[in-house]
């Protein structure tokens, strides 16, 4: 991912946030820094009851939630979320987490969440973060047990050696060309760049 | 064979930071350090609660999450307001206490550490980089030599 630019302009004046996190100066924290980045509506929960009453009814255009909330009930919650079928269903989602335990952090990877952060969050990640959303050309996910977006940021195909998992993995091998190789000039006009008049 | 279902949905997100107007990235971190110094006062106060919190828990096994917690909190709070050695012992303390079989922990450790912390936050210590320093080494050597007696 590309390093910030600075002079980037953003606009978050009609974005509203939604902040759950279980320590109320956390919240102030990240709340004081959305208000910053011009953000005007953040609903902030520092219980996961309320915060799931407002997601079965209503919507944010992004959460931010920290998912050691009551015990790490905040993965479930994210999990949750994915599998609801509701239109928020697939709304961005950041975790933010400050000391994970090693025991957690498949259930980060597997709650199906755009991306994950570390506390202290300072402002210029969760800009960028929130950059990065903007920016992610990854499609969603729905396996059954996972929903979310594409942990891929990369795909190379299955691993060497096995066949898959996917039914839309090609099987190996693949079996012969049933056309001719490109040639070299095929191929350079391909790369070449082309003025185009329009 | 699992069956997947690949889709685009529609990011409102992505759509509302694209529109015309809004604030330069330089200038959005600009206003969002001086909203977090706005509440400065009121972290540094929580911070100290949580530093007492940690450091009137009686030892026994159930306390041992909550400390994670305000531990946790202090980790990132301290953090984000630039208190850099502070939110580094915090950190340690997290360490210590997310250890496997809680029955472990080092109460001695812990005190170290809540020591530590709270030598931090002195005004002395807090206004000088060097005594900051001086505590974070001088919590390294006693969390190892207590961590040597410890596994003896």
């Amino acid at each position: 991912m590309a390093e910030i630019d600075f002079d980037t302009r953003i606009n978050l004046s009609k974005a509203s946030v939604l902040l759950v996190d279980g320590s109320s100066h956390s919240i102030d924290v990240i709340a004081q820094v959305l208000k910053g980045f011009g953000v005007p509506t953040i609903h902030r929960f520092s219980n996961l009851k309320d915060a799931n009453k407002f997601l079965a009814q209503r919507t944010a255009d992004l959460l931010i939630i920290d998912p050691t909330i009551e015990n790490g009930a905040g993965y479930a919650c994210v999990s949750e979320l994915r599998h609801s079928g509701r239109q928020n269903a697939t709304m961005p989602v950041i975790l933010v987490s400050g000391h994970v335990r090693k025991a957690n952090v498949a259930l980060a990877r597997d709650s199906g969440a755009n991306f994950v952060v570390t506390k202290p969050l300072a402002p210029v990640v969760l800009l960028q973060r929130l950059l990065w959303v903007a920016r992610d050309t990854r499609p969603f996910v729905d396996c059954g047990s996972y929903v979310g977006p594409d942990r891929r940021f990369k795909f190379e195909g299955p691993p060497a050696g096995s066949e898959g998992r996917r039914a839309e993995d090609l099987k190996s091998p693949l079996g012969d060309a049933n056309e001719p190789n490109l040639s070299q000039d095929e191929v350079n006009a391909m790369l070449k760049p082309q003025r185009v008049i329009i | 064979m699992t069956r997947v279902r690949f889709f685009y949905p529609d990011v409102r997100l992505k759509r509302l930071m694209r529109e015309p107007g809004g604030i330069r990235v330089a200038d959005a971190l600009e206003r969002a350090d001086v909203a977090i110094d706005s509440i400065r006062d009121d972290c540094l106060f929580a911070i100290d609660a949580k530093i007492a919190a940690i450091a009137a828990f009686k030892p026994a096994g159930s306390d041992v999450d909550s400390r994670y917690v305000l531990a946790n909190e202090i980790f990132a709070e301290a953090g984000v307001l630039g208190l850099a050695e502070l939110s580094d012992v915090a950190h340690n303390l997290c360490e210590l206490l997310s250890l496997e079989g809680h029955a472990a922990v080092s109460e001695q450790a812990v005190g170290v550490h809540v020591d530590a912390m709270r030598a931090l936050r002195s005004p002395a210590v807090s206004a000088s980089s060097k005594l900051r320093r001086v505590v974070l080494l001088e919590l390294h050597r006693l969390a190892a030599h207590l961590a040597g007696n410890h596994s003896r």
